[in-house]
């Protein structure tokens, strides 16, 4: 296992996290550019492994960009660009040499609306599997059963899978789009407000599914949902106007914030 | 204020009349449709009988029927949409998924509308210097490369509308599994805007089924049968033309049966695949 | 903790494979190739007739576009007659069509009840699916006598004696000729303008129609005053596109105007057009010099209506433009 395992300039950083000391993610003066308009300063953020990171701030602070960061989702779009390191197992995926499609099957993604494909429920999931790894007919029964499990919706569609996946509801859709994600077995996952379309029994289920799925990936979250991210994150990381305020463990932000702007924010005196 | 009476007076009165000459306008519009198929349906109706898909087109005086003809209707309409679809669909593809520069790209969308609308006299024309000349004949195959040359913006306009209507973060989802795009394009966004490319394509395929000039001078006409396209071809719009230029009954009997035949195709599907459309949308 | 300890199916050993660069190139080649084909056939269809028609341009040089003796014998061509038919019955089309299109908007956006706009405009639209050598037939086996026996000897007897005018309408009443001609024409472009208005007309913001008429304003004032001001230059762009299409309709003028080749004034004698003439006689063309005199005529016809419908593409645009913002 890596988890003992230190790096440089690891040490100098204090272990906020409990159990895992591997940091999964290190971001070191990671600067980000829409054009001329920088839209994240000088950002450094460890996100430890198998610990849920909430990125909490108000609307165009950043966090959403920060998340794109994690993925190279940005390199989509011409005049977008990032500066700075971001490690992943000590690998730094800004270079330009990184393989995108190989780094986005160690990163998963999950967004604000539910995106099922135009096809069955069943090829959904096989769909990402199939892009990065050869199975046989049984292995990828296996591995769909697997993940619509983990993703707690196998019960649901289990007598439906070749039907379409437009059919589902916006929860099951969201829960399918989560599934598809773990089917590629990533080792991070990004999850961009993915509740917020939701209704509050969706939204419930979802959360406790992250809870669930933290053992295995090191997740990071991006929520408007103050309650959402003292529920479900270890640590919590405010962002505002493209600057990283505060960062330390959800109760301490929650109940002994540094910063007075955390508190403002948290307070709803702003954003 | 008597003045200001006698003006909302006259306003009113002005008011009335415009609205009723536009509604005598659309009327006016209408009657032209209504005598336009109705004379096809009437003539067209009397005309069809057995013959007309089991004989070939007769010499004057002589009956007979257009079996050729509408087998090689078929054969060029199926090498125009052969030849025109592939091609069409992938330019889609470039300008909705591909183009990033956004100049060439305008470019090209602007020109292929000016295609959409060309002379399609042109067309046929140009296929004339392309294929007809330097292979020294008529051919089947020149008619389905000026048919494909018409459909061609039909499908491009279309696959690149409805891609570009298929929502940003289903690529995005894609991408975040690690799919390359063209996988993301062919597997995700091709089956999300399925239905517009294909009622795109119907649409195209209605309108080179009612063309007639792009075949003047490329698949001309044969008498006989023919199911080769390295040969002059018969097809329906180009035998119409003949037939009702001549002064033979028999033959104007048989245009106006492929007349109404042509119309009923075309109005089909193309009334269809615009139903098709709007409901998608 | 292991990754698989909570998995129901422990998955198998990572096999990651990193595919698609070269798919992913060969592609996007294959698009972009395919998005280039549209360019380069546009210019290779202006080049080859511009190849093809340039003997009779050189042989010929500008007395091609003024003479009008069309003499395959002599071999001797100059194409004024049909330049001018082309002209004239697109003219006519267009005094027809655009008043008749402006009508048909107003009444879908203004006067139909809401039930009755769906089948209305999907009637004027089926003008547009019915195929041009359809009204070709319609038009020489039964418009032709229409206009022979009703409408060409009222208008002979009545304008055909006018002054300055009348060499105009004054002629037999053969049916067949440019008038015949550029009514047909009218229909074929009406459902094309009419669209194109109608879904002009639906883009003018709701407050600036209603700021009209809380002011008291009358159906047709808003329409005059507002809508009409707001859309004009895609109005107009739709008119061209409409213009670009007369110019170019080959089958149904075709079928109705009588292919001559002696040059007439008037709207009711036998003319010709350039698409017509090139249906006609291109077939039948035996002289290297003939057939390239009429593809000089589709180089003349590509260019115009290139022109035309460029111009109608732009406006659209422009309002399309204003309209996002």
């Amino acid at each position: 296992m890596a988890d003992g395992e230190t790096r440089p300039g690891e040490a100098a950083h204090d272990a906020r996290a409990e159990g895992s000391g591997a940091a999964q993610v290190e971001i070191r003066n990671l600067e980000f550019f829409y054009g001329a308009t920088r839209a994240l300063k000088g950002i450094t953020l460890d996100m430890p492994a198998r610990q849920v990171t909430a990125l909490i701030g108000p609307s165009g602070c950043g966090k959403s960009t920060l998340l794109r960061v994690l993925n190279r989702m940005y390199d989509l779009y011409p005049g977008q660009r990032a500066t700075g390191e971001v490690l992943l197992d000590g690998i730094n995926i800004l270079d330009a040499a990184i393989d995108l499609n190989e780094l986005r099957s160690r990163v998963g993604m999950v967004f604000q609306k539910p995106t099922p494909f135009p096809m069955s429920i069943y090829d959904n999931i096989a769909f990402g599997v199939k892009l990065h790894e050869r199975l046989s007919r049984s292995q990828m029964d296996e591995r769909v059963e697997w993940s619509l499990t983990r993703a707690a919706l196998w019960e649901e569609v289990k007598d439906r899978l070749s039907s379409s996946s437009m059919g589902l509801s916006g929860g099951q859709q969201q829960r399918l789009c989560i599934a598809r994600t773990i089917a590629v077995r990533p080792e991070v996952i990004l999850l961009d407000e993915p509740t917020s379309a939701l209704d509050p029994i969706s939204t419930l289920r979802i959360e406790e599914l992250i809870d669930e799925l933290k053992r295995d990936f090191t997740i990071a979250i991006v929520t408007h949902n103050m309650q959402q991210a003292a529920r479900c994150a270890d640590q919590v990381a405010l962002f505002y106007l493209g600057e990283l305020v505060e960062i330390g463990s959800a109760t301490q932000m929650f109940t002994a914030p540094r910063e007075r702007r955390t508190q403002d924010y948290i307070t709803g005196r702003f954003g | 204020m008597p003045v200001s009476r006698a003006l909302h007076r006259r306003r009113r009165i002005v008011n009335l009349l415009g609205l009723t000459v536009a509604t005598l306008a659309t009327l006016f519009g209408l009657v032209w449709l209504v005598w336009i198929l109705g004379v096809t349906l009437a003539n067209g109706i009397g005309a069809v009988d057995a013959k007309l898909f089991t004989e070939m087109t007769p010499p004057p005086g002589e009956s007979g029927g257009l079996l050729n003809a509408i087998v090689g209707s078929a054969i060029e309409i199926a090498l125009g949409v052969l030849f025109g679809t592939p091609v069409g669909v992938m330019a889609g593809t470039w300008l909705a998924e591909y183009a990033q520069v956004r100049a060439l790209a305008g470019t090209i969308r602007f020109l292929n509308d000016i295609l959409l609308s060309a002379p399609s006299i042109v067309i046929g024309l140009f296929v004339y210097a392309l294929v007809v000349r330097p292979s020294g004949h008529f051919s089947g195959w020149a008619g389905g490369v000026a048919l494909a040359l018409v459909l061609l913006p039909v499908v491009v306009r279309t696959s690149d509308e409805t891609m570009r209507l298929v929502p940003a973060t289903m690529r995005e989802a894609a991408l975040a599994l690690g799919a390359p795009k063209w996988r993301m394009v062919t597997q995700v966004i091709w089956p999300a805007a399925r239905t517009g490319i294909s009622t795109g394509i119907l649409l195209a395929i209605a309108r080179i089924s009612g063309e007639t000039a792009p075949l003047l001078f490329t698949a001309l006409n044969n008498q006989y049968w023919t199911v080769n396209p390295a040969d002059p071809i018969a097809n329906i719009p180009v035998v119409i033309f003949q037939f009702a230029l001549s002064p033979y009954d028999q033959w104007h009997r048989l245009a106006w049966a492929g007349a109404l035949l042509m119309t009923v195709v075309v109005l089909a599907l193309s009334v269809g695949a615009r139903a098709a459309l709007r409901r998608s949308r | 903790m292991s990754a698989t300890a909570h998995a129901a199916a422990p998955p198998s050993p990572s096999r990651r494979r990193t595919r698609g660069g070269t798919g992913d190139m060969a592609f996007r080649l294959l698009a972009a190739g395919a998005a280039l084909l549209v360019l380069v056939l546009l210019g290779l269809t202006a080049l080859s007739m511009l190849w093809g028609g340039w003997p009779a341009f050189r042989t010929f040089g500008l007395h091609f576009f003024i003479g009008t003796e069309w003499d395959p014998v002599a071999k001797r061509f100059a194409a004024l007659v049909p330049i001018y038919g082309t002209l004239v019955t697109a003219a006519i089309a267009m005094l027809i069509a655009v008043p008749v299109s402006f009508g048909i908007a107003v009444f879908l956006t203004e006067v139909s009840p809401r039930w009755l706009r769906g089948p209305v405009a999907a009637a004027i639209e089926l003008l547009a699916g019915v195929p041009s050598i359809i009204y070709g037939m319609w038009g020489l086996f039964v418009f032709v006598p229409f206009m022979a026996d009703h409408v060409d000897p009222w208008i002979d007897g009545t304008l055909g004696g006018l002054p300055l005018i009348g060499p105009l309408f004054a002629g037999p009443p053969m049916g067949i000729g440019m008038l015949t001609a550029g009514i047909i024409l009218a229909i074929m472009v009406v459902p094309f303008i009419s669209a194109v208005m109608r879904d002009v007309f639906a883009l003018v913001p709701p407050p600036l129609r209603e700021s009209a008429f809380a002011l008291g304003a009358t159906r047709w004032e808003v329409v005059r005053k507002v809508v009409l001001p707001y859309t004009r230059t895609a109005v107009v762009g739709g008119i061209f596109l409409g213009l670009g299409r007369a110019l170019g309709e080959t089958m149904a003028v075709t079928f109705v105007l009588g292919n001559a080749h002696d040059f007439s004034i008037s709207l009711l004698a036998p003319g010709n057009s350039i698409a017509a003439a090139i249906a006609n006689e291109f077939t039948e063309a035996d002289s290297e010099i003939y057939r390239s005199s009429l593809i000089a005529l589709g180089f003349l016809l590509f260019v115009v209506t290139f022109i035309v419908l460029a111009a109608a593409r732009l406006m659209l645009a422009r309002m399309a433009r204003q309209a996002g913002r």
